[in-house]
């Protein structure tokens, strides 16, 4: 069935180029999903897990869709709310939340820079970019359209948003180049670096022939003491040098020039240099003309073309895994003939279909978190964060930014602060440094004994949970509820669902304590929940 | 699966965890490490090793400790003295440690690729040149992974004063050095502001939260964060070994009242307590100017500290399963510079090992009549990283996966002493 909605979209979707025509027996997009991920447990034997309870959906959408969790009063409407629409309506409501823009950007921002990009000052603080990206994802602007502008990027840092993403491969065309396949052509190049790659297609000249891209970057570094910039311009000259294999080097042995040439594909056909051609004085340059010919603009056009191999089934896989918790080809930077996809037929629909809705991220994710697949519960015997048959729901730590947002949200740490104001550093940089990497090179949790100690022995914490005029543990204190309502609202608070019995009672007996202060009993009953793997992980 | 990661891994990591899943309640409470060490262990061809570094910061010289050129022009003003092994000859600041030389495998025929510091303190400490785009990790942090006890309450990478840059590298934050000051002084957030019964009530409180939770979700993460939680609490509950303020003013008569002194008498109660690694720092070797002060000053510390610490482990049974790894980052300048200082060198230096099965009583290596280039057997960082992961029973060419990249412990081309290994 097409809903209204679903023809909106498509109506909406379809101006300006030619799609299939809509046929009123097709599918929803998402029901291709679930039949495909069905499929595939029929042939692998394998049992999946129930449908989620509502208050794990209600969690998981939370934080995947807004960075966050619900309130007390969000999670209690939408627990006792009878509608069977309720969750494809929450989804609608969460896509529109201006908390969307910013998660989403979060997400990408984090791709691009990880959380220790090179590129020293000028890198480590992105307002400017953070601000751009958000924009794009509040506009949803097709995903198409943004990349371009991150690779034509030129300019300013302090003024340009997407400048920023080439201030981190300063003199650096090699680390541009695969930054740039890894990132958006979901390959990895960087064995070929300095031999032909061991167990891809890959050569050594097919490394430099993209770095060639990049080697006429211009950089200029400025800005005060407060904020570092850079600015960011291109050349009509120069070329990466190769010289061989890396076990062939010999001290003073100078490479030839590589032509640029498209990742398998073809070399770049440039122009000859107008005669008599002088190229840009870079030293204390304020801005750079655009050069007559430009190599990154040539290859953001490849980039981003329809023909392009990888463009579309790199964001499509990266996409699908940022919600399904592991790509359809895992890991997502690695798409190559030596690792297919677990899903081939699924693989190849997700991006065609995505490439056919003009890269429009918004439909694409409403249609992933509306399908069973994305919403089965986290229960279940498979012992994996993320099960390559998609059985069961995966299992991903919070991020920095998610922790800090649930501690803030769930405590009523910004009590008191009006709309629009800053809100108070909480010790976001020990945050930043207890949480900000949890995963192996594999990606793999990895659990880490000074995150527990900043849990267990941190004031940056317990400024969160003691009681001050108004937060949780301030209701929690000076409530005349009965304990066990108040037990109620504490779990519908920090773990968005209700206590089972067993743990209302044990809550509840641990609130009347006799002997102790109702602050102190309130303190350690929050902190019992703000440690749990259920606070922690989102499920 | 990524096809380019080990079966192996995947598989044996998985098997296990079911066998201690189906032990019950009582085994939970430390499955997440027995996963990460059990089978790790298997893969070490020997159990329960441990390793001191004593890292001397700066780079200590050569000429001036154990390779010595008496009468030659680079030799400076020291003597050397017999030892307890015949023909080899030390410092005569050194009088100490010389009564332990049957211990010592001197490897005389360092040649390292950073000569600088930033560069060299990282390169030493993970055996390979620094790239920009593979974090290698220090070899706390591999020896913290291979030989680190699941049920220890303590820490299995520990250091203390100047150390490593490098960190646990891609094998994550598991592996994170734990930083204690140089008196033992534990890290931030180490002391608890909760009482013991605060403690207890919420402890008490989140065990029951995570039962329940875990019942019936059972993903690999939860164990791990449940296991690092107890960890947390065992750390408190340990933390007393940290404290030598009631053993050190008799162990000082023998250590040296020195920090590196206590340093070293902390790290033999660690590696007690099967600490697998304890990386000891000791200052002030970058000895551009005023070198035989400088060095004089250093050996004065280091050589009670030193000897004890050995002469401890021998008769704790310890040294057989401890190795002792005496480096820095560079070596020093043959030639003395006008302000008699010597400056960075790399083409020919030395480091010393001891136990853990290394040959005691023997050189490696020899450098040329001013000790200026290496005459015979070089040996490289990658080299000497392969020696020390033999010696621990970890294979060289264990490799761990980078994305899609398998990165071997100690660098590919890289051999093992093999004269210098039982």
């Amino acid at each position: 069935m097409i809903t209204p909605r679903h023809l909106l979209l498509l109506s909406a979707a379809s101006f300006g180029l030619i799609l299939q025509p809509a046929r009123a027996d097709e599918k929803p997009f998402r029901q291709m999903i679930d039949q495909e991920i069905k499929a595939a447990w029929q042939r692998e034997n394998v049992k999946p897990a129930p449908r989620s309870s509502d208050a794990e959906f209600l969690r998981r959408i939370h934080l995947d869709l807004v960075g966050t969790i619900p309130t007390h009063d969000e999670a209690r409407q939408f627990l006792q709310d009878t509608d069977e629409q309720k969750r494809a309506k929450l989804i609608d409501r969460l896509l529109e939340d201006p908390r969307f823009a910013q998660q989403q950007a979060s997400v990408w921002d984090l791709a691009i820079f990880g959380r220790q990009p090179p590129g020293g000052e000028v890198t480590r603080r992105r307002d400017v970019f953070q601000k751009w990206l958000q924009e794009k994802f509040a506009k949803n602007e097709p995903y198409d359209v943004w990349v371009k502008e991150v690779l034509n990027a030129e300019g300013n840092t302090s003024e340009v948003g997407p400048a920023m993403f080439y201030a981190q491969f300063r003199n650096q065309p090699e680390e541009a180049a695969m930054a740039v396949s890894r990132i958006f052509l979901g390959t990895q190049l960087q064995c070929a670096r300095c031999h032909d790659h061991p167990f891809d297609k890959w050569q050594q000249l097919d490394f430099y022939g993209m770095a060639g891209f990049f080697a006429r970057l211009v950089f200029v570094e400025g800005g005060n003491a407060n904020q570092r910039s850079m600015l960011i311009g291109e050349k009509r000259t120069g070329e990466v040098m190769f010289s061989g294999p890396v076990t062939e080097q010999v001290p003073g042995k100078k490479g030839t020039p590589v032509q640029a040439k498209f990742l398998g594909s073809t070399p770049l056909e440039e122009p000859a240099l107008p005669a008599g051609f002088k190229d840009v004085e870079v030293k204390g340059a304020k801005t750079f003309p655009k050069p007559d010919f430009s190599r990154k603009e040539k290859l953001a056009e490849w980039v981003v073309a329809p023909e392009n191999p990888y463009f579309a089934k790199a964001v499509a896989n990266r996409v699908w895994a940022q919600f399904m918790g592991r790509g359809v080809v895992h890991l997502v930077d690695n798409l190559s003939d030596k690792n297919p996809p677990s899903h081939p037929e699924l693989f190849e629909a997700l991006s065609k279909e995505l490439k056919a809705r003009k890269y429009d991220l918004k439909w694409y994710i409403r249609e992933l978190v509306n399908s069973e697949t994305y919403q089965l519960s986290g229960r279940g015997e498979s012992t994996d964060a993320a099960p390559r048959w998609f059985e069961r729901a995966r299992v991903r730590p919070l991020t920095a930014e998610e922790i800090l947002a649930a501690l803030r949200l769930a405590t009523g740490y910004d009590q008191g602060v009006k709309p629009g104001e800053k809100l108070p550093n909480a010790g976001n940089e020990y945050f930043m440094r207890y949480f900000g990497e949890p995963l192996n090179g594999r990606g793999d949790f990895q659990a880490s004994l000074n995150e527990h100690l900043f849990l267990n022995n941190s004031s940056n914490l317990r400024q969160m949970i003691q009681a001050k005029k108004g937060n949780l543990a301030d209701t929690l204190a000076t409530s005349k509820e009965p304990a066990e309502e108040r037990v109620e609202r504490l779990f519908l608070t920090v773990l968005s669902r209700l206590p089972r019995a067993e743990e209302k009672e044990r809550f509840a007996a641990h609130l009347t304590t006799a002997g102790q202060k109702p602050e102190a009993l309130v303190e350690e009953a929050v902190w019992a929940l703000l440690n749990s793997a259920e606070f922690r992980f989102n499920h | 699966m990524n096809p380019l990661c080990p079966v192996r891994e995947h598989v044996s990591r998985r098997a296990f965890l079911k066998a201690s899943l189906s032990v019950g309640g009582a085994a939970v409470a430390n499955w997440g490490g027995l996963f990460n060490s059990a089978s790790l262990a298997a893969e070490a061809k020997k159990q329960g090793m441990r390793c001191i570094l004593m890292w001397m910061n700066g780079g200590a010289s050569q000429i001036d400790t154990f390779d010595m050129k008496p009468g030659r022009p680079t030799g400076g003003p020291f003597r050397p003295i017999s030892s307890k092994v015949a023909g080899t000859q030390v410092c005569e600041y050194l009088p100490k440690l010389a009564q332990q030389t049957d211990k010592l495998a001197i490897i005389r025929s360092m040649v390292t690729s950073e000569p600088d510091h930033p560069g060299g303190i990282t390169s030493m400490h993970i055996g390979y040149r620094p790239e920009v785009s593979i974090a290698h990790p220090e070899l706390g942090a591999v020896i913290a992974k291979y030989h680190g006890k699941p049920d220890s309450d303590l820490p299995t990478f520990i250091r203390m004063g100047p150390a490593g840059n490098g960190g646990p590298g891609f094998l994550g934050p598991e592996y994170q050095p734990f930083s204690i000051g140089r008196d033992g002084r534990l890290p931030p957030f180490s002391d608890a502001y909760a009482t013991a019964e605060s403690e207890k009530r919420r402890s008490d409180l989140l065990k029951l939260v995570e039962d329940g939770f875990t019942q019936e979700n059972k993903a690999d993460p939860y164990g791990a964060h449940r296991l690092a939680k107890e960890k947390a609490w065992r750390l408190l509950k340990s933390k007393g070994i940290f404290d030598v303020t009631k053993d050190w003013p008799k162990a000082k008569e023998r250590y040296g009242d020195s920090e590196f002194g206590r340093g070293c008498f902390l790290a033999r109660k660690l590696v007690e307590a099967d600490v697998p690694f304890v990386e000891v720092g000791h200052d002030n070797y970058d000895s551009h100017a005023d070198n035989f002060v400088c060095h004089k000053a250093n050996m004065n510390q280091l050589d009670p500290a030193w000897s004890s610490l050995l002469i401890d482990l021998q008769e704790r049974g310890l040294l057989e399963k401890t190795l002792v790894v005496w480096m820095g980052e560079v070596g020093r300048t043959p030639y003395i510079n006008n302000r008699a200082g010597r400056d960075h060198y790399i083409r020919a230096w030395t480091i010393v090992l001891a136990g853990a099965g290394v040959k005691g009583g023997l050189t490696y290596g020899e450098t040329d009549i001013d000790g200026k280039t290496v005459k015979d057997k070089p040996v490289t960082e990658g080299d000497l990283f392969a020696t020390i992961y033999s010696a621990l029973g970890i294979s060289p060419r264990t490799k761990h996966m980078v994305g899609t990249r398998p990165i071997t412990v100690a660098p590919e081309r890289s051999v093992a002493v093999a004269d210098i290994l039982s």
